[in-house]
């Protein structure tokens, strides 16, 4: 009963069968999880880039090794989006999404991911703060109040706040060179 | 009786009230209704599925590599539902993402195995698994519960409170679960006593 080989047998048998059942899954899943993936990141690119009627997300250009999401209206480009992570949030990267139009005035920010405290630096998230940056441009004071900027902060949490500023702020700045390659 | 093995998982036995078992999944992900529920159910399928393989193998397995094969076993059922979780529930998928893979570890799933299915038939210990499962689901509902009305000032997503209420938010962070997880058992021990002592046992 306790010979060796048949330990090894029936492990390799048990291994092979979970193997093979979980690459069927894989390969039935696969398909979806990439859709689910890529709808989640246009819905971001929505926000920042409102009214696009071409896929953004293929029709990229590369500044610096970033890439940008070029929105266009009709065949004609109207704004870029720009992914921007910062290491100065409270607990972790904060990772967002920012458009930016032809004009250099912000169209929008998204949140794509975060660690902040749940309550306090997670606000950020919030709809009408994040719309607070709408209209920005470069020569924007876009920091906290706190710091005389022009953007508000919550009580308890300045530090998120910010740190999203600090991530707008390098967005508008790369795209600010696409503009000027153009 | 086979529905006592139903019933002896969700409140005799209860994993997290009775036995203290899989604290990591309870306390971490407890911060929502919803998520105490979809980590429960999620939980729940993967003890379904590998009570029900271990049962089917129990046989064939030499005792001295059970414990592998278990694993093997708990860890295919785990990645089964994390896929499927992703496919099909991908918003719920982004908030439990990093959580499901730690089901694998979760001693609830070996402790059924080794303890009940590997020793029982198949259908026993689907029961057993069903009962286990709801036993979880339960306790991580109610603890996701208490700490979102309390800590967000909503259930389920919807503010129960309205903009002037200033939620304790103390009870979403991490040493809130603890907190309540504590007092949800002194809750329990508390009537359990009680009713030993009802039925005239000794104080």
């Amino acid at each position: 009963m306790n010979n060796p080989l048949k330990m090894v047998v029936v492990l390799t048998v048990i291994s092979a069968l979970a193997a093979l059942l979980l690459a069927g899954v894989y390969g039935a899943t696969k398909q979806k999880i990439a859709d689910a993936e890529r709808q989640d990141f246009l819905k971001g690119l929505t926000t920042v880039l409102p009214g696009f009627d071409n896929e953004p997300d293929r029709d990229t250009l590369t500044i610096e090794g970033k890439t940008l999401y070029v929105g266009k209206k009709g065949g004609q480009a109207f704004g870029y989006a720009v992914e921007s992570v910062t290491a100065k949030g409270y607990s972790g990267n904060i990772k967002i999404l920012v458009g930016v139009s032809s004009e250099g005035k912000v169209l929008g920010v998204e949140v794509i991911s975060h660690a902040e405290t749940p309550g306090l630096g997670s606000k950020i998230e919030d709809k009408i703060w994040r719309d607070s940056f709408i209209g920005k441009t470069a020569g924007s004071n876009i920091t906290v109040k706190k710091d005389g900027g022009e953007i508000d902060s919550f009580s308890g949490a300045t530090i998120s706040p910010r740190a999203v500023c600090e991530a707008v702020r390098a967005a508008i700045a790369v795209i600010g060179k696409a503009g000027g390659a153009k | 009786m086979k529905l006592s093995i139903l019933t002896e998982g969700i409140f005799k036995n209860n994993p997290v009230m009775k036995q203290v078992l899989g604290l990591c999944p309870t306390l971490a992900v407890t911060t929502s209704a919803i998520n105490g529920i979809a980590m429960g159910l999620a939980t729940m399928g993967v003890l379904m599925g590998s009570n029900v393989a271990v049962a089917l193998v129990k046989n064939i397995i030499p005792a001295k590599v059970r414990i592998p094969a278990y694993v093997v076993i708990i860890a295919t059922f785990v990645t089964l539902i994390d896929l499927s979780m992703n496919a099909y529930f991908h918003d719920l998928h982004k908030i439990l993402g990093l959580f499901i893979p730690l089901i694998v570890v979760n001693c609830i799933v070996l402790g059924r195995a080794e303890s009940f299915a590997s020793k029982n038939g198949v259908f026993d210990s689907l029961l057993d698994g069903i009962g286990s499962g709801l036993g979880f689901t339960l306790t991580l509902f109610v603890l996701g519960s208490i700490r979102e009305v309390l800590g967000s000032g909503s259930w389920f997503g919807i503010n129960l409170f309205g903009s002037g209420f200033s939620p304790a938010i103390l009870l979403i962070l991490p040493p809130g679960a603890f907190i309540v997880l504590g007092f949800m058992m002194a809750f329990n021990n508390f009537v359990e006593e009680r009713r030993r002592i009802g039925r005239g046992g000794v104080q």
